[in-house]
C-alpha cells in the first residue's frame, strides 16, 4: 500500500528537481477567453496548466507536474463529464487543452472543440473528403490530435492536408495539400509547432510511397522545407538502395517528433522500407527504421541512427524519441530513449547519435544483438519467397506507436508492450499507386514463452532493466502518462482507465468500464485549481485489422468513441 | 462478336463493352465468402469501414486505374488482413466474381478461374449498379449504396450498423486486465 510518508517523500523529491515551482503563467486570456499560445508557452509546456502538445512537452515526456491527484487521492477520482461520438473506427487522439478549451479529433478527421470543464461543444469541424477512398490507410482511419499555436489549431488529415483553424470560431484560416489522396500517402499524426513552423510527417510505408517530413509556415501554410526520408542519387545514404528503389521505398514519418533546445535538434523517427520483403532491396535502406537528428530550420540531417538495418519485418522506427538525461556505468549522458517496434529499448547519446545501451523489453529475435553500437539481424530469420520464418516480435511490435512516458522523479520509462511473434513468408508483389506493396504474407501469434498478449512495464532509464510489469491478457495498445503525484495513467483494451503507483506498478485505481477499449493516450490539465484527467475510449487501430491470432481475442470489444474527463470528488 | 453474345444473354445494349467474366453461381458463393471473411472490415455493402470501399465509383475509378488482375493478385495474396492468403483459390475467385458483380460487371456463362483472374487486363471500372443476384440484398437491407463510400457514419441506418458492427449488446465485466 502507498503511505502518506511515501507520498510526501515523492513531493520533496519533485520539488528538489524544480518541478513544483509555481506553475507557469498560462497565457493572457484574450477575446473569447482563449489564451494565446506563444513560443514561450510552448517552450515551457511541461509546466503549463493545459496540455499544449502531443506528448505535453518538446522532450516527449508526457509527464505533468500536478500533484492534486496523487497516490493517496487518486481513489477519489470520478467522472465529471463525457462526450460521445458516433463514428465506429479507432480513436487515437490525445485531448489537448489550452485554458478552458479542449480539442479532440476523431476517426475521419473530425475536430471538436469543447469546454474543458463542462464538456459543452463549442464548435465542430468535419473534414470534407468527397471522392476520397481511404485506399492507402493501413491501420484504421485514425487521427492522433492537434497542435496549438497563436489563436489557431492545426490538424493533419487522411487526404494529406494541413488545416489551420481559428481556435475560437473553428473557421478555416488556411489549408494546404501536400500530396493527393489514395495514391500511397495519408496523414494521421498530431502536427508539431516549432519556431513558427508547423511540422508534419507522411504515412505510406505499406504502399511504396516515398515519404517525408514537411515544415510549413504556421501563419500562412507556405512550404518551408521537406526532408525526404529515402535519399535520391547524390545524397547521403543513396548508395544503400538498389538503383531507383528509393522512389517507392517507404520511410514513413507518422509520429510526431521531439525537440532538444540544448542542441537545437529536431528528432523524428522513420518507418519501414517498402516493399516489406527485404530480398527485393539489398542494402541498409537509409533512412528507414531510423532516428533522424535534424536542423530545425532546414531539415538537414545532423546524424542518424538506424534501429533495424535492411528491415524485412515492418519494424517502423517512428515511436517517440524521448529526450532525457541518464547515467550509465558511471557516466552521465544527454540521451534519447526509445522503445522500438523491433523489441529493443534504445538509449542513444543525443549529442552525437552513438548508442549508449540497448536492451530487449520483449522477446526480440530478428534483431539479434549489437556490435560496435550498431544492431545486427539474424539472417536465418529473413523471409524469402519459399521460406517461412518464425520470429519475434511480430510486425506490430514489441510496441506499436502507443507512446511511452518518462518520469523524471522515478527516473522510469513506462512502456506499453505487446508479446507477439509471427510467421512470415515472401509473396508476390508489384507496385501500383493506391495498392499495398508488401511482398510478404504473415500471421501474428503469441510469444510462445508468454501467455499474456500485452503489458505496461516500467524500465529504469539508467540500466534499461524492468522495474515493474503489469501483465494483461489482452494487448496493451494505449499510451502512458506520468504525473508528479506519483501516478501513472494508461487505458486498457477492456476499457478501464488505470492509475498505477509510479514506483511499484500497484493498481491504485481503475475506472468503471468505459464504453469501448482504449488505444489513445490520456492527458491531464488544471483549470481554476482543479486537476482533470481526460481519455478517449474507442477501440480500433492496427491490432483488430492485422493482429492475426489477436483478432478473435479482441473481436468483441465494442466500438464507438467516448471522451471521459475525471477529477477528484 | 462479344457484344452480340452479351446481347444474346440479355445484357442491355450500350453496356456491351463490359465483359462477362464470371458466372452468377460464382458471385453467389463469393457473396457468402465475402460476408464471412471481408465484410467486417470492408462493410456488408462494400462501402468501406476500416478497409476501403470495394465497390462504387471511387474504388473502381479511372484515376485508380486498376486492372482486374491488380485487385485479384493483391487480395488473393494479402487479404484478409489478419490472415493473408489463408483462403482457398476457389474462395478468392468466387469473391473476385462477387466484387465484379458489385461493380456492375455482368454474369456470364464462362466461369472465372484463378489464372484468368491473375492475368486479366480488363480495366476494373464501376459500371453502375446491377440487378442483385437472388442471394444478394434487394431493397431494404442497409439501404442504398452510399454515393460517397465511407463518408460519415459507417452505414446508412441503425439496422445496418447492427449488422456491420457484429458487436455484442451487453458487456460483461471480466476480471482485471
Ligand atoms: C481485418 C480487416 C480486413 C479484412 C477482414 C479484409 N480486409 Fe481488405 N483491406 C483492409 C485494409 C485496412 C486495407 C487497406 C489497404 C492495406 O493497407 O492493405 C484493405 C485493402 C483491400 C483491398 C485494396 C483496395 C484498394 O482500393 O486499394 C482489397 C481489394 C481488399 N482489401 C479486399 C479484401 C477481401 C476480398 C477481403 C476478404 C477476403 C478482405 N479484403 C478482408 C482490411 C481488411
Amino acid at each position: 500500500m502507498t503511505t502518506i510518508h511515501a507520498l510526501s517523500h515523492r513531493v520533496r523529491r519533485a520539488s528538489a528537481a524544480g518541478l513544483l515551482v509555481a506553475l507557469a503563467f498560462s497565457g493572457v486570456a484574450r477575446a473569447g477567453g482563449y489564451p494565446t499560445v506563444t513560443d514561450a508557452r510552448l517552450a515551457a509546456a511541461a509546466t503549463d496548466n493545459g496540455w499544449l502538445m502531443f506528448r505535453r512537452d518538446y522532450a516527449g515526456n508526457s509527464f505533468a507536474p500536478f500533484t492534486q491527484i496523487n497516490t493517496h487521492t487518486v481513489k477519489n477520482l470520478h467522472l465529471v463529464w463525457s462526450y460521445r461520438s458516433h463514428l465506429k473506427q479507432g480513436y487515437e487522439s490525445t485531448p489537448m487543452v489550452n485554458g478552458q478549451y479542449m480539442f479532440i479529433t476523431t476517426p475521419k478527421d473530425h475536430l471538436i472543440a469543447l469546454n474543458a470543464v463542462t464538456g459543452k461543444v463549442l464548435w465542430k469541424y468535419v473534414r470534407p473528403m468527397p471522392g476520397v477512398g481511404f485506399k492507402t490507410v493501413c491501420c484504421d482511419v485514425v487521427n492522433r490530435g492537434v497542435a496549438l499555436y497563436g489563436d489557431d489549431v492545426y490538424m493533419a488529415t487522411l487526404d494529406n492536408y494541413v488545416v489551420a483553424l481559428n481556435a475560437i470560431s473553428g473557421k478555416v484560416v488556411w489549408q494546404r495539400q501536400l500530396k493527393p489522396a489514395d495514391v500511397g500517402y495519408a496523414m494521421t499524426l498530431a502536427p508539431m509547432i516549432l519556431k513558427g513552423m508547423v511540422i508534419v510527417g507522411e504515412s505510406g510505408g505499406e504502399y511504396g510511397a516515398r515519404d517525408f517530413i514537411q515544415a510549413l509556415n504556421a501563419r500562412t501554410g507556405a512550404l518551408l522545407w521537406r526532408r525526404w526520408t529515402t535519399p535520391a542519387p547524390g545524397h547521403l545514404g543513396a548508395n544503400t538502395w538498389p538503383k531507383g528503389m528509393y522512389k517507392h521505398g517507404g520511410g514513413s514519418a507518422w509520429i510526431t517528433g521531439t525537440y532538444d533546445p540544448s542542441t537545437d535538434t529536431l528528432f523524428w523517427g522513420v518507418g519501414n522500407p517498402a516493399p516489406w520483403l527485404a530480398k527485393l532491396r539489398p542494402g541498409l535502406n537509409l533512412f528507414t527504421d531510423s532516428l533522424l537528428a535534424l536542423h530545425p530550420r532546414s531539415g538537414k540531417i545532423k546524424w542518424y541512427y538506424q534501429y533495424t538495418p535492411n528491415d524485412s519485418w515492418d519494424y517502423d522506427g517512428v515511436n517517440t524519441p524521448v529526450i532525457t538525461t541518464l547515467r550509465y556505468h558511471g557516466t552521465t549522458y544527454r540521451a534519447i530513449v526509445h522503445a522500438d517496434r523491433n523489441g529493443w529499448f534504445y538509449a542513444i547519446n543525443r549529442v552525437n547519435g552513438k548508442l549508449i545501451y540497448a536492451r530487449q523489453f520483449t522477446r526480440a529475435t530478428s534483431v539479434e544483438g549489437f556490435k560496435n553500437g550498431l544492431p545486427y539481424t539474424n539472417n536465418a530469420l529473413r523471409p524469402a519467397m519459399n521460406k517461412q520464418v518464425f520470429t519475434c516480435p511480430s510486425f506490430l511490435g514489441g510496441k506499436n506507436w502507443w507512446p511511452i512516458s518518462v518520469d523524471p522523479v522515478t527516473h522510469l520509462a513506462y512502456v506499453p508492450t505487446i508479446h507477439t511473434c509471427m510467421t512470415m513468408k515472401g509473396a508476390p508483389t508489384f507496385y501500383h499507386p493506391g495498392l499495398p506493396y508488401l511482398g510478404e504474407s504473415f500471421e501474428v501469434v503469441h510469444d510462445p514463452a508468454d501467455h499474456h498478449w500485452g503489458a505496461l512495464q516500467a524500465i529504469d532509464l539508467d540500466t534499461g532493466r524492468q522495474v515493474w510489469d503489469h501483465e494483461s491478457d489482452l494487448p496493451w495498445d494505449a499510451g502512458a502518462m506520468s504525473t508528479a503525484g506519483g501516478v501513472v495513467f494508461s487505458g486498457s483494451a477492456r476499457g478501464h482507465l488505470y492509475a498505477f503507483d509510479a514506483r511499484t506498478g500497484a493498481v491504485l485505481w481503475r475506472s468503471p468500464q468505459l464504453s469501448s477499449g482504449v488505444i489513445a493516450p490520456p492527458s491531464t490539465f488544471m483549470v481554476n485549481g482543479k486537476q482533470y484527467v481526460a481519455i478517449l475510449a474507442g477501440w480500433g487501430g492496427g491490432t483488430p485489422i492485422w493482429g492475426g491470432k489477436m483478432v478473435p481475442v479482441v473481436k468483441n470489444i465494442p466500438r464507438g468513441g467516448h471522451l471521459y474527463v475525471f477529477a477528484l470528488r | 462478336m462479344l457484344s452480340l453474345s452479351l446481347a444474346a444473354w440479355g445484357v442491355p445494349r450500350g453496356e456491351a463493352a463490359v465483359p462477362a467474366l464470371y458466372t452468377a453461381a460464382q458471385a453467389r458463393a463469393g457473396h457468402r465468402a465475402y460476408e464471412h471473411h471481408c465484410a467486417a472490415c470492408h462493410g456488408r455493402q462494400e462501402q468501406g469501414l476500416v478497409g476501403p470501399a470495394l465497390s462504387g465509383p471511387i474504388f473502381a475509378s479511372p484515376k485508380a486505374n486498376y486492372k482486374v488482375r491488380d485487385i485479384y493478385l493483391f487480395l488473393s495474396v494479402n487479404m484478409p488482413a489478419y490472415a493473408p492468403g489463408s483462403l482457398t483459390p476457389k474462395q478468392y475467385v468466387d469473391i473476385m466474381s462477387f466484387l465484379l458483380q458489385q461493380n456492375g460487371f455482368p454474369a456470364g456463362r464462362t466461369a472465372l478461374t484463378h489464372s484468368m483472374a491473375s492475368t486479366s487486363a480488363v480495366p476494373l471500372l464501376y459500371h453502375g449498379p446491377r440487378p442483385p443476384t437472388r442471394h444478394a440484398r434487394a431493397g431494404g437491407g442497409c439501404g442504398a449504396r452510399p454515393s460517397v463510400p465511407r463518408s460519415g457514419a459507417p452505414a446508412a441506418s441503425p439496422h445496418c450498423e447492427a449488422l456491420v458492427g457484429a458487436l455484442p449488446g451487453a458487456r460483461t465485466d471480466p476480471p482485471a486486465d
